[in-house]
């Protein structure tokens, strides 16, 4: 395969060369693709709404992501006059560049990336937490009180939440044996992961809706409030970076990590089995950015679904729920992996086990949390005729 | 958690249904019989000159004094073609102003005026304000053009 | 607790409380509503709501008008509620005027009065679920009701918004033929409506969290702010002014009143939800009630109504709350006095009381639920 894209330049190449070439194109597939889910986003969500979303930019409104982002580069450059310069102008790309950062050590096909790196998924959990000094940055440059009051929210949200994306990756990275995300996912071609560990798979879900500021975690920006949080200074070019660039880039990359390490990524259910020969890697994309495509559809759904989370609501959520299960679920791990050695099979169904009891320990948890009388009872009560007062 | 899945179906079943978006402007909805928009003057095909006589009645119940009337003997009373002694002569609408209570169709003795009934009521905007008082000619106009049957309330 | 390193002496951390601004144009305030929100971290220490920036002089303005111009007006001050303010008024001119209307024209009035009740319910659960956080949804299917219900409105009336329909001893004129009908078909709609925003918000957990114990009105208090309406009667109290002190023909309709238990923004939720149901279920008793014909004013209605000197307070069950109007006439076509005891003016004044001690986030919560309007506020 790498013979059939590189064969203009000969196998043979600096090693520099490959690794921008191939940078370019990760580039370029990323714009595409956030130009495409900025405009699936407004049509999915315009349905659920029972609404159309755009129609009138092109056939069927298709061409609305690039009349918007026309728009957006059209736009003043306004900047507050008491704004901390440097801080101001660099903050959208401290927020946006680690989120492409993570995107350079995922394989889209068998054996292509940017870069191989053994330590995968901890690169891209260590990465990805600097988007929070973006976030301050943001806030405190703005000089703004609503700026600050958003930031500090966001910043307490952002590092809160990733302590139950590590536990979750961590979990499965232990089943998998290595952090390399190649590995993963070669080693799913029975089974998926999601199958042998459902609970990280949900506290992924979670975590990554959270630490991209999405409906129910989107207080930092609570559009009801707030108004845009720690980015309410911002307009033009810039705010597109956050909004536009950063949240659905991030989604599309956690999207992609999500189909690769739970979903079986290309290896499922076809394995390595060569259909096509070289052509082999076509339905590895199709398959890998299919699963991808479903994770950020059922996230988009769930945001569009939900009332935001208060902040103390959000915070209690991670440390009291999340956290001790994802503890849990690495502790199970471990004994699991180091006791169960009869044969694969008995592996993988005890883990199946463990972590299917476990997701459903956690929704009881959350039902006792907000455990409320049944509805009837509920209802009843409204309803029912007490004595004339 | 069985109430979040809950929602969730709830949307699910939404994204289901046909959509209620009606494309305006390429669209337009069917606007019903008694449709109220801006008031309007009837012409009076027969004699060939407005049902308007210039009495006074509806400026005097306007609430919001939008009217401005004047009247004017008839020519053709004199002629003996027509049965209206006095006539209108100006008569100035500020749609502006205008809260389309339909008072004025309600007190008119002639039912020479009428509410606009079509979707050209509804599209009047207009970049300068003075373009929204309307006089006697643009207010004869939709009803000359015959292409409208308007709803005076019996 | 500090320690100041140079003199040891045990010292408090001097903080200040943040002032911040909810200010008029904003998303969430229902209006042009400004409250400033005295903030101590997250926890609300002080609410001071300025009001004021929609006052139109409209009590001055209906000394200036008649019996009949005046309706307009009662549309323009509750505008989500505009048949019960209308109803009000002429329930109140027939009063003073000793006008009886016709068994017919009650009976559209009743029709048309429910239904607007329930298109203003309908519209204050899709403001409260936007104010929560669900982005459009809530908003989307309720306003989705809202065009099945303001389509029959226009049908019947001829405008959207601002109807002007009602007059004092009847209606202005007679419905269409397929009144019925289409009555009938709203109906089963703003069910299907109503069934589909329970389904999303009722259950959710993150929306019970959200309201549950936020903003709670004990039924004392709630007495003491002159709280009246689904405010009061979440909190507790069973009070209707259509069953305790039944105007036009409430008493021949058989209705529940949803009361709540705890007086905190869920049960206001679930009341508003409950009394869609209640209100349907009189509209359909209503139109099989109503006489196919007859007259819709009074036989010897004079031209221009002069009702005898006196004064009059008409109260109504609004939406928001009781709807009063104070009118006092002096024998010429133009009310001497017309004043409007507005529900949300005085439902706003238990804010301060029921904000403070929560979150900011909550402080929006519990003006979504108090379901203001804000021309009824501010006149």
């Amino acid at each position: 395969m790498a013979l059939l894209l590189w064969g203009i330049f000969g196998v043979d190449m600096n090693v520099w060369l490959d690794a921008f070439l191939r940078l370019q194109i990760v580039v370029i597939v990323m714009t595409v693709t956030v130009m495409g889910l900025i405009y699936i986003e407004r049509k999915f969500v315009g349905r659920i709404q029972m609404r159309l979303g755009p129609m009138r930019t092109g056939p069927y409104g298709t061409l609305q992501s690039i009349a918007d982002a026309l728009k957006l580069l059209t736009k003043e450059d306004i900047r507050p006059a008491t704004a901390d310069f440097w801080l101001f102008e660099l903050a959208p790309y401290v927020t946006f560049v680690p989120v492409f950062m993570t995107l350079l050590v995922l394989p889209f096909m068998e054996g292509w990336f940017v870069r191989d790196l053994q330590l995968g998924l901890f690169y891209i959990v260590a990465i990805s937490g600097v988007t929070v000094i973006g976030y301050l940055m943001a806030g405190w440059a703005s000089d703004n009180k609503y700026a600050l009051l958003g930031a500090v929210r966001s910043a307490a949200q952002l590092i809160s939440y990733e302590l139950p994306l590590v536990l979750g990756v961590l979990a499965v990275s232990m089943v998998a044996g290595s952090l390399n995300l190649n590995d993963i996912v070669i080693q799913q071609d029975t089974v998926p992961n999601l199958v042998l560990q459902p609970l990280p798979f949900l506290i992924l879900l979670t975590a990554v809706l959270a630490e991209l500021s999405r409906r129910p975690f989107d207080i930092p920006i609570g559009e009801s409030e707030l108004v845009g949080g720690p980015w309410v200074e911002y307009s033009g070019i810039r705010w597109s970076i956050i909004f536009a660039l950063t949240e659905y880039a991030g989604l599309w990359a956690f999207s992609i990590i999500g189909a690769l390490v739970f979903l079986g990524g290309w290896e499922w259910p076809f394995g390595t089995r060569d259909f096509w020969g070289d052509f082999d890697f076509v339905y590895q994309l199709v398959l890998v950015f299919s699963k991808s495509f479903l994770l950020i559809l059922t996230m988009m759904w769930i945001s569009a679904t939900f009332p935001r989370l208060r902040i103390d609501q959000l915070m209690a959520f991670c440390w009291k729920i999340l956290l001790p299960f994802g503890f849990l679920q690495v502790i199970i791990n471990g004994i699991v992996l180091t006791y169960v050695e009869d044969s694969e099979t008995a592996r993988d169904i005890v883990l199946f086990l463990t972590s299917g009891a476990l997701v459903v320990a956690m929704a009881y948890v959350i039902y006792l949390a907000t455990r409320q009388p049944s509805r009837e009872e509920r209802v009843g009560a409204a309803l029912a005729a007490r004595s004339a007062q | 958690m069985i109430g979040v899945l809950r929602s969730l179906t709830a949307t699910m079943a939404t994204m289901m249904r046909k959509p209620v978006t009606i494309e305006y402007p390429s669209k337009h909805r069917k606007v019903p019989e008694r449709d109220r928009a801006f008031p309007i003057l009837l012409w009076d095909f027969e004699v060939d000159e407005p049902f308007c006589t210039g009495c006074h009645a509806c400026e005097r119940a306007c609430p919001v004094e939008c009217m401005t009337v004047t009247m004017k003997d008839n020519p053709k009373h004199a002629e003996g073609k027509s049965k209206r002694r006095k006539i209108l002569d100006e008569f100035y609408i500020d749609y502006g102003r205008c809260m389309r209570c339909n008072i004025c169709v309600e007190v008119c003795n002639f039912d020479a005026i009428a509410m606009n009934n079509t979707w050209t009521g509804h599209e009047l905007s207009s970049v300068d304000r003075k373009d929204l008082v309307m006089d006697r000619e643009q207010l004869l106009a939709l009803s000359k053009s015959k292409q409208i049957r308007p709803w005076v309330p019996s | 607790m500090a320690i100041d390193p140079e003199t040891q002496v045990e010292r408090e951390f001097e903080t200040q409380d943040l002032f911040v601004n909810i200010g008029p144009q904003h998303p969430a305030t229902h209006g042009v509503f400004r409250m400033v929100i005295e903030v101590d971290g997250e926890v609300v220490r002080d609410v001071v709501p300025h009001i004021g920036y929609m006052h139109r002089g409209g009590e001055k303005l209906s000394e200036h008008m008649d019996y009949r111009q005046a309706i307009g007006y009662q549309d323009r001050t509750e505008y989500l509620s505009q048949f019960n303010a209308e109803l009000c008024y002429v329930l109140a001119v027939e009063k003073l005027a000793g006008l009886a209307p016709p068994e017919r024209a009650e009976y559209i009035r009743i029709i048309l009065t429910e239904l607007n009740r329930v298109s203003s319910h309908f519209m204050f659960l899709g403001a409260f679920g936007t104010d929560l956080g669900v982005f459009g949804t809530s908003f989307t299917y309720a306003f989705r009701e809202r065009e099945h219900i303001l389509d029959l409105f226009e049908e019947v009336s001829g405008d959207r918004l601002m109807y002007a329909y009602f007059r004092p001893g009847g209606v202005a004129w007679d419905v269409p033929r397929d009144f019925k009908e289409r009555v009938e078909w709203v109906c089963k709609q703003a069910l299907i409506g109503a069934d589909d925003m329970d389904k999303l918000l009722t259950d959710n957990e993150i929306f019970i969290a959200r309201t549950r114990n936020i903003g709670k009105l004990s039924i004392e208090d709630a007495i003491d702010y002159g709280v009246t309406g689904p405010m009061l009667r979440a909190s507790g109290m069973k009070f209707d002014l259509r069953r305790d002190e039944p105007y036009s023909i409430y008493d021949r309709f058989d209705f529940d009143i949803p009361v709540g238990t705890n007086g905190d923004c869920y049960d206001r939720y679930l009341v508003r939800l409950a009394e869609i149901r209640e209100s349907i279920r009189i509209v359909r008793q209503a139109v099989a009630q109503m006489p196919d014909e007859g007259p819709i004013l009074p036989e010897r209605m004079p031209r221009m109504l002069r009702p005898a000197a006196g004064e009059v307070y008409m109260r109504c069950e609004d939406p928001r709350g009781e709807y009063g109007l104070y009118i006092v006439s002096k024998g010429a076509t133009q009310p001497y006095r017309c004043r409007i005891r507005s529900p949300s003016f005085c439902n706003l004044s238990a804010l301060k009381h029921m904000t403070v001690g929560h979150f900011v986030a909550d402080a929006v919560t519990i003006l979504g639920a108090t379901d203001i309007v804000l021309c009824s506020v501010d006149r």
